[in-house]
């Protein structure tokens, strides 16, 4: 390959949650902060040559106006240049892509992704579900963030069996992983029955299927593999990434039990790393809804396709099963502050890959994590990316 | 009238809202003796317009006509939807008449309907237009309280008009009027007031000028009569001064109550149903009019009339000063993302109230919006037609959202729709979802999706059909 080579050599996030004394600005810098002190050998701000900063509700109040001008002063940067990157519910996956390629491509050597979102300066009822009056006056009308992602599960558990239980079995499990990661915007362990009986949403999906609204940011720095050693003798390396789109309205769909823009990037991504998905030690994937995960895992090509319910019931996605999956939490119970999402899932990958995972540690056996995000109307795009331990890759 | 073609009937229609709400339940709302009956109510997605459409609707599939060979469209309504505005444009649009349809949009009085009908088959007797429908409706708004309310109620009627084919004939007519006022609705006011005094109403206007029409009538001897009864006993009164045998539209007032100006010929349209000589008579506004239509056969549409109107679902007080829009909720409800007025709503208009959608010449996918599809989604083809999509199909996947900001209401049911043609489409659900189900078939019907701004935006829902 005549690209250089990307390695990852700081990142972190802060505590999600309902942020409601942080601003946009005192969130990317408390971000920032973390992934330049997660630098081993340590890392002086400046040395940042270039930023790409994810940002996907920019409807939302503080966020209106926001490029890539924000973000460096936020963080006493000033000057650097900085892209912001808006691609729906991947956008930090879709920044850490752009970042990657910005070092693979030689221009910089050291890059800066950061996502950062706000999403609780609104009220629920102006921010997250005002979308139901949003867009095509007639085909979107009604058609909050569950109604996006609910007719799969409809469909999903007509033709393959899959139960409310299955669905449920999900965020039971994401939940329990959360209560063990400090970072995460619920700390509390819930029951199957507790999704069961939690008030319904969007019919198949209840209260508990479903992802809660965070603020949050999170931020990875980025370096040429060839001067990795100057930042720390742990690098992760960056083994493939995938992006692929679909048709934006439902309507447009050729199937409701898959996430077709998944499946295709996850095609590119292994190709690229050069894996199969029986490689993966741990992924963490986009969970905005139950179901999403129950697809992702299919999609991925972790379980057959159909399996999705049963193998989560079964305890083949816990932090000890088969392919552990959303170790972290994920956004069910660790949050989705839309643009940082991404990176937050790329910062889970890298303490895996390096063993800082503390109680959510898996065994990694072939050194490889992936990450996931789908998204936009009707998950018309996905952007997966695929980290690994390894320097022989 | 000598020297003009005679004026047949090929069809006709009606509608009626699902919802009824029993006068014993607005008596117990206000504590007073609560009477008896009940009336239709339109549910929040259903006005004047919905109901005429589903009546014109059923009107021109009865006639068995091609929409686009309808060349003159005739509404009477007392409310119309838009206070000024395109009311009849929408309409036209969504029954799918001819892009050149004329016409006219009658409205001011419970009389405007009968004007609908005059006005179409003087056209259609001049030639003017080859083939006309006539669509009345209405959804009366009452004052809450007042004592009318229990009695307005809400339907609509269509007939299709031509000079050839049919089984019925346009006959003599009569029209007397006093300029007085009964129950009317002032400038600016929302709500339909009621008389003044019931008993000057029925001494000094009604009467007279009623059973004038009706004794012009009589003589051609009419075996069934549709007479205005606006308080659930003039009707009797008027029936007896001309010894009417039968009052068909006794039952269409016991079933939807008042329907203002549908009243007259929803009343009748169900009576064509058997030869004879049958009399329409409509009252509002100071005026009234009545009609004779000759039945040589059974009119195409007629014996479904009674299934089209009858069966609603009890609805409580609340729910109907809710529907109304005379309950309102405090605090702001959520705007449209897209404003009825802007540009994207004029680049839909069109695709959205005909259900186009655009076919690949190559593969020959149906693509749905056109506007929204300039190349195909199946193969990437730049080469589209636009054609009018199957207004029937089958569910083939469903969500009921239960969890959305003001003005929406829960439960929201919303279903991917396989079309009998191959297209697929999204679109709300005219359900509670309760019996929605994969494999449910369902037909595309024109409903209110949103009133805002003071103004309502029209799109098609899908209902599911009644189980085999």
């Amino acid at each position: 390959m005549a690209w250089n080579r990307v390695t990852v050599v700081g990142a972190g996030l802060i505590k999600m949650g309902e942020l409601f004394d942080q601003s946009y600005e005192q969130m990317a810098a408390g971000a920032f902060a973390a992934a330049v002190e997660a630098v081993d050998k340590g890392f002086e701000p400046h040395q940042v040559e270039a930023a790409f900063v994810a940002t996907q509700r920019g409807t939302l109040w503080g966020q209106e106006g926001i490029g890539g001008n924000t973000v460096p002063t936020a963080i006493g940067l000033a000057g650097i240049p900085c892209t912001r990157i808006e691609n729906a519910c991947p956008s930090g996956s879709d920044a850490f892509r752009v970042g990657a390629m910005a070092v693979a491509s030689g221009v910089h050597d050291v890059v800066l992704v950061i996502g950062v979102e706000k999403m609780r300066d609104k009220s629920t009822e102006e921010g997250l579900l005002s979308r139901a009056a949003a867009g095509h006056p007639i085909f979107t009308r009604g058609e909050t963030a569950p109604v996006l992602f609910a007719p799969f599960a409809t469909r999903h558990m007509a033709e393959f069996g899959t139960t409310r239980e299955m669905l449920a079995s999900v965020a039971v499990k994401n939940h329990y992983n959360g209560a063990r990661d400090p970072y995460a915007h619920f700390q509390n362990e819930i029951t199957i029955d507790d999704v069961m009986k939690s008030p319904p949403v969007c019919y198949p999906l209840h209260l508990l299927d479903c992802c809660p609204q965070t603020d949050g940011a999170a931020a990875v720095l980025l370096v040429n593999a060839e001067r990795a050693n100057e930042f720390t003798d742990r690098p992760v390396w960056v083994a493939g990434f995938g992006v692929a789109t679909d048709h934006p309205y439902l309507h447009e769909k050729d199937s409701f039990t898959e996430i077709k823009a998944t499946r295709i990037a996850a095609g590119r991504a292994y190709a690229m790393a050069g894996i199969e998905p029986t490689e993966v030690d741990c992924a963490e994937v986009h969970d905005c809804f139950t179901i999403t995960e129950i697809l992702d895992i299919e999609d991925l090509g972790f379980v057959a396709k159909g399996r999705g319910g049963i193998a989560s019931l079964e305890g083949e996605t816990t932090l000890t099963g088969r392919i552990p999956v959303n170790t972290s939490g994920g956004l069910l119970a660790k949050g989705h502050p839309i643009g940082a999402t991404g990176v937050a899932q790329i910062t889970e990958c890298w303490w895996q890959l390096r063993g800082d995972a503390g109680d959510r540690q898996v065994e990694i056996r072939n050194g490889y994590a992936l990450q996931h995000n789908a998204g936009g109307r009707g998950s018309g795009v996905a952007v997966i990316n695929i980290l690994t331990n390894r320097n022989d890759t | 009238m000598p020297g003009h073609a005679v004026v047949r009937i090929v069809g006709v229609g009606a509608a009626a809202p699902g919802l009824r709400l029993a006068a014993a339940d607005i008596g117990a709302a206000w504590n007073r003796k609560g009477g008896k009956g009940r009336a239709a109510l339109c549910a929040p997605d259903e006005d004047t317009l919905t109901l005429a459409w589903d009546a014109g609707t059923a009107a021109v599939e009865a006639a068995g006509a091609d929409p686009t060979a309808i060349d003159g469209l005739w509404w009477g309504c007392g409310r119309p939807p838009f206070a000024d505005g395109p009311s009849h444009a929408v309409l036209a649009n969504a029954l799918g008449l001819a892009h050149h349809a004329t016409g006219a949009l009658l409205s001011g009085s419970p009389h405007s309907g009968i004007e609908a009908l005059l006005a179409a088959a003087d056209a259609v007797s001049a030639g003017s237009v080859r083939t006309a429908l006539v669509v009345v409706s209405d959804a009366i708004r009452p004052g809450p309280g007042t004592g009318y309310e229990q009695r307005a109620g809400a339907g609509a009627a269509a007939l299709v008009l031509g000079l050839e084919g049919g089984t019925a004939t346009l006959g003599v007519r009569a029209t007397r009027s006093r300029p007085l006022l009964d129950r009317y609705r002032g400038d600016g006011e929302t709500d339909t007031r009621d008389l003044y005094d019931g008993r000057l109403f029925r001494e000094e206007i009604f009467v007279p000028i009623v059973g004038e029409v009706a004794a012009a009538l009589a003589p051609l001897a009419p075996s069934v009569w549709s007479l205005p009864d606006p308080d659930g006993r003039l009707g009797a009164v008027i029936a007896k001064q001309v010894g009417a045998p039968l009052v068909a539209s006794t039952a269409t007032y016991a079933e939807v109550g008042d329907s203002g100006s549908a009243a007259a010929l929803l009343g009748i349209v169900g009576a064509l149903d058997a030869a004879g000589v049958a009399a329409a008579v409509a009252y509002g506004g100071g005026r009234a009019t009545g009609i004779i239509i000759n039945v040589e056969a059974p009119v195409a549409g007629a014996a479904r009339v009674a299934a089209m109107i009858t069966d609603g679902t009890p609805a409580s007080y609340t729910r109907a000063l809710r529907n109304r829009g005379q309950l309102v909720a405090g605090g702001e409800t959520i705007p449209m993302g897209v404003p009825p007025e802007s540009a994207l709503f004029a680049r839909g208009a069109e695709e959205m109230l005909q259900l186009l959608g655009a076919r690949c010449v190559d593969c020959g996918t149906i693509n749905t919006p056109p506007s929204l599809h300039p190349h195909c989604t199946a193969c990437g083809g730049p080469k589209l037609e636009a054609v009018h999509l199957a207004r029937t199909g089958t569910v083939h996947t469903y969500v009921v959202n239960y969890t959305m900001p003001a003005p929406f209401e829960a439960p929201l049911p919303i279903a991917v729709i396989d079309l009998d043609d191959g297209a697929r489409i999204m679109l709300q659900v005219d359900d509670d979802g309760t019996d929605l189900a994969i494999g449910r078939r369902v037909r595309l019907v024109l409903r209110r999706y949103a009133y805002e701004r003071g103004v309502p935006v029209y799109g098609f829902k899908a209902k599911p059909l009644q189980e085999a």
